[in-house]
C-alpha cells in the first residue's frame, strides 16, 4: 500500500515529486530558483546513494549468508535513516520548493514510515518473515529510480532510459511491494493481539480507548480500494507521458 | 465598428448587382425580363444604405464549450446587453435541460474562476461573441437541507447509544450499574445544542438560496455522524468514568456550557438581522444584552460561543474524544473567522480597531 502509493503519484509528475523537463505543467509555474535547487539535487544525490547502500548490503548479506531469509537485519538501519529521512520531502512541499500537494505526499510518506516504525521495527517476530523482504526490493528499486529521476530532471538532463524505467517497472514492482506490506501487517496480528501492543482499555480517566489490532485491519482493508485505482491511474499516466515523448522524439 | 462592417458589406452587394445586371443583358436577350426580376428580387437595398446608428439592442452570442473537450455544447443568442450569467445559465438550461443553473459552473477561460451569477455579460464581453467553458459542477442541494441533515443525525445517534441498545453495549453490564448525573446531563445538554441548531436553521439563519454539491453534503454528514457515534459511545458505556474533579467540575462547566450556547443563540439572531446579511450589511453594534458584548473584542462571536460550549462539554463529561472533535471543529471554525475578519477589516475598517477574529487578543 505505502509502496503503491508513493509509486503511483510520483508517477504523475504533478503530485508528489519535481516536475521534470521532459513533464509539460498546464500552469507553467516557475520551477524553485537555484538556491532552492542545489539543495534539491544534494538531497535526491543522498537519497538515491542511501538507497544504493540498502541495495548493496542486500546483495551482500545474500551472498554471505547464501538464503534469502532473515536479510532484513542486515539493512535495519540504513533502511529506518533514509526512509524516515523522507519525511524531509513533506517539508519541501509545504514551504514550496516543490510543487506537490502537502497532503498528498505526507499520506504517502506517513504511510511508509508507520510500516517501518509501527509495524516492523514494533513487532520484532514479523522481522525474520519473508514479506519484509519482499516490500524491501520493491521500496529499494523504486526509489532509486525515482531518486535518479529527481536529479536528472532538477539538472534538465533526463535519460530516457531513467523515465522509462519510472513509468515501466511499476508494473511489477507495484503489486509486490503492496502484497509484501500487507503480508507483513497480517502476520504482525496476532502478536499485536498478545501483546495488546499501543492499546488503551476502558475504564480510564479520559474514557478512551484504542486497540491496534482493529486498526491495523482497518488500514489493510481501506488498501482495497485504493490499490486498483491508484494502479490504473499509473498504467494511464504512462501511456501519456511515454507516448508524449515518443510524439517528441519523432518530431526532432 | 457595426456601422463600417454593415455599409462596407451592401456596398459591395451592390457592386456585384450592377456587374451581374449588366453581364446577364449582354448574354442572354430572351430570358432578360426573368433575369432582371430575379436579380431584383435576390440584390439588397438599391438605395444607399441608411447611416446605422448604435444599436441600444446589440445582442450577444454566447457561445459555450465544455471545460475539458473543448467542443461546443450550445450556442446562446440573442442576449441583451443588460444580462447577467444567471440568465444565461437559464437560457443554457432551456436549451439542455439536464444543466440546471446550480449546477452549471461558467468560465471565462479554462482553469479561471467560476463567474458569479450577478456579473453582467457586458463587464466580461469584449466583443460580439463571447466564449464560455462550462464545467459540471455536480449535483446541488440547498444548504437549508444540509444543515438540516448534518444536525438531525448526531441528534438522533446520541439519543440511539444513549438509551442504551443490546447491540452496542454489554446488556449484563449496562444493568447493573447505575449512571452518574452527568451521563444524563450531558444527553440534555447535547440534545438542547443540536435542536437549538435545527430551530435556528429553520427559523432564523438567512441561508443564502445556494446550492453546493451533493459531495459537501456527504462529507458534512459522515463527519457529524461519525464523530457523534464516538462520543456517544464512550459517555454512555457501563464503564464511564465521572470526571476526576467531581460535581464542582461538572457544575462550572455546565454552567460555561449554558453561557455560551445562550451567546451563540444571541449572536445567531443578530447577525440574521436584516442589517447584517447581504452586500449592505453593516457591522453588528453591541447593545443592552450583554452576550452580544463580545463583539466589541471579536468579529466573529458565533464561533467563539460555540468554541466555548464544546470545551465545557468537554469538561464536563473530560472524554478524550470529545475533546478531539472539539480541537477539531475549532481549527475549521478559525480559519472560516480568519477569512470573515479578512472581508470585515477590508469593509468596515473603522470598527475594526484592536479586534480580533475569534479569540479575544490572541487569535
Amino acid at each position: 500500500m505505502a509502496a503503491a502509493v508513493t509509486a503511483a503519484p510520483k508517477g504523475n509528475g504533478g503530485s508528489r515529486g519535481q516536475v521534470g523537463a521532459g513533464e509539460a505543467d498546464c500552469t507553467g509555474t516557475k520551477g524553485p530558483g537555484p538556491l532552492a535547487t542545489a539543495y534539491l539535487v544534494i538531497y535526491n544525490v543522498v537519497m538515491t546513494a542511501g538507497w544504493l547502500v540498502i541495495a548493496v548490503g542486500l546483495v551482500r548479506a545474500y551472498l554471505a549468508e547464501g538464503s534469502y531469509h532473515s536479510l532484513y537485519y542486515s539493512i535495519e538501519k540504513p533502511l529506518k535513516f533514509f526512509q524516515t529521512g523522507a519525511l524531509l520531502e513533506i517539508l519541501h512541499c509545504a514551504v514550496g520548493i516543490v510543487p506537490s500537494s502537502v497532503v498528498l505526499t505526507s499520506f504517502q510518506v506517513m504511510s511508509r514510515v508507520f510500516l517501518i516504525w509501527a509495524v516492523t521495527h514494533s513487532v520484532k517476530e514479523v522481522q525474520s518473515e519473508d514479506s519484509v523482504l519482499l516490500f524491501v526490493i520493491a521500496w529499494t528499486i523504486t526509489e532509486i529510480i525515482c531518486y535518479f529521476f529527481y536529479t536528472f530532471s532538477l539538472l534538465n538532463h533526463l535519460p530516457y532510459l531513467i523515465k522509462w524505467a519510472r513509468y515501466t517497472l511499476f508494473i511489477v514492482l507495484y503489486p509486490m511491494g503492496v502484497s509484501g506490506e500487507l503480508l507483513t501487517i497480517y502476520s504482525a496480528l496476532p502478536f499485536v493481539r498478545q501483546a495488546g501492543l499501543y492499546s488503551i482499555s476502558l475504564p480510564n480517566k479520559y474514557n478512551f480507548s484504542f486497540d491496534y489490532h482493529a486498526f491495523l485491519i482497518l488500514v489493510m482493508i481501506s488498501c482495497i480500494p485504493v490499490f486498483p485505482q491508484l494502479y490504473f491511474h499509473m498504467i494511464h499516466q504512462r501511456r501519456k507521458i511515454l507516448s508524449h515523448t515518443e510524439e517528441h522524439k519523432k518530431f526532432e | 465598428m457595426f456601422k463600417r462592417h454593415r455599409s462596407l458589406a451592401s456596398n459591395r452587394k451592390r457592386e456585384l448587382f450592377f456587374q451581374g445586371v449588366s453581364r446577364s443583358i449582354m448574354k442572354n436577350d430572351m430570358r432578360n425580363f426573368h433575369s432582371l426580376s430575379q436579380l431584383v428580387l435576390s440584390a439588397g437595398p438599391l438605395k444607399a444604405t441608411p447611416a446605422v446608428k448604435h444599436s441600444k439592442t446589440t445582442h450577444y452570442e454566447i457561445e459555450i464549450l465544455d471545460a475539458q473537450t473543448r467542443k461546443q455544447i450550445c450556442m446562446v443568442d440573442k442576449v441583451t446587453q443588460t444580462a447577467t450569467i444567471h440568465d444565461v445559465k437559464e437560457k443554457f438550461h432551456k436549451a439542455c435541460p439536464k444543466w440546471y443553473p446550480s449546477r452549471v459552473g461558467l468560465q471565462l477561460e479554462c482553469g479561471g474562476p467560476f463567474l458569479r451569477d450577478y456579473i453582467t455579460i457586458q463587464s466580461v464581453a469584449t466583443s460580439s461573441i463571447v466564449t464560455l467553458y462550462f464545467t459540471d459542477l455536480g449535483q446541488q442541494v440547498s444548504w437549508t437541507t444540509v444543515f438540516l441533515a448534518e444536525y438531525t443525525g448526531p441528534l438522533l445517534i446520541y439519543l440511539l447509544f444513549y438509551l442504551r441498545i443490546s447491540y452496542v453495549y454489554d446488556m449484563k453490564e449496562s444493568t447493573r450499574r447505575v449512571r452518574h448525573p452527568v451521563v444524563h446531563l450531558a444527553c440534555f445538554f447535547h440534545c438542547i445544542h443540536y435542536i437549538r441548531y435545527l430551530l435556528e436553521t429553520l427559523f432564523v439563519h438567512k441561508v443564502s438560496a445556494g446550492r453546493t454539491p451533493l459531495k459537501n453534503l456527504i462529507q458534512g454528514c459522515a463527519f457529524y455522524w461519525g464523530f457523534t457515534s464516538w462520543i456517544a459511545y464512550y459517555i454512555n458505556h457501563p464503564w464511564y468514568t465521572p470526571p476526576s474533579f467531581g460535581n464542582r467540575q461538572v457544575t462550572v462547566s455546565a454552567i460555561n456550557f449554558l453561557i455560551c450556547e445562550a451567546g451563540n443563540h444571541f449572536i445567531n439572531v443578530m447577525l440574521a438581522h436584516p442589517n447584517h446579511t447581504g452586500n449592505n450589511a453593516c457591522f453588528p453594534r453591541p447593545n443592552y444584552n450583554p452576550f452580544t458584548w463580545m463583539f466589541l473584542l471579536v468579529s466573529c462571536p458565533n464561533y467563539t460561543y460555540e468554541i466555548g460550549s464544546w470545551i465545557s462539554f468537554t469538561v464536563m463529561t473530560q472524554t478524550l474524544p470529545v475533546g478531539i472533535f472539539t480541537l477539531l471543529m475549532s481549527i475549521q471554525m478559525s480559519l472560516w473567522a480568519q477569512k470573515k475578519h479578512k472581508v470585515y477589516v477590508k469593509k468596515f475598517n473603522s470598527y475594526m480597531h484592536r479586534k480580533s477574529a475569534i479569540i479575544p487578543f490572541i487569535l
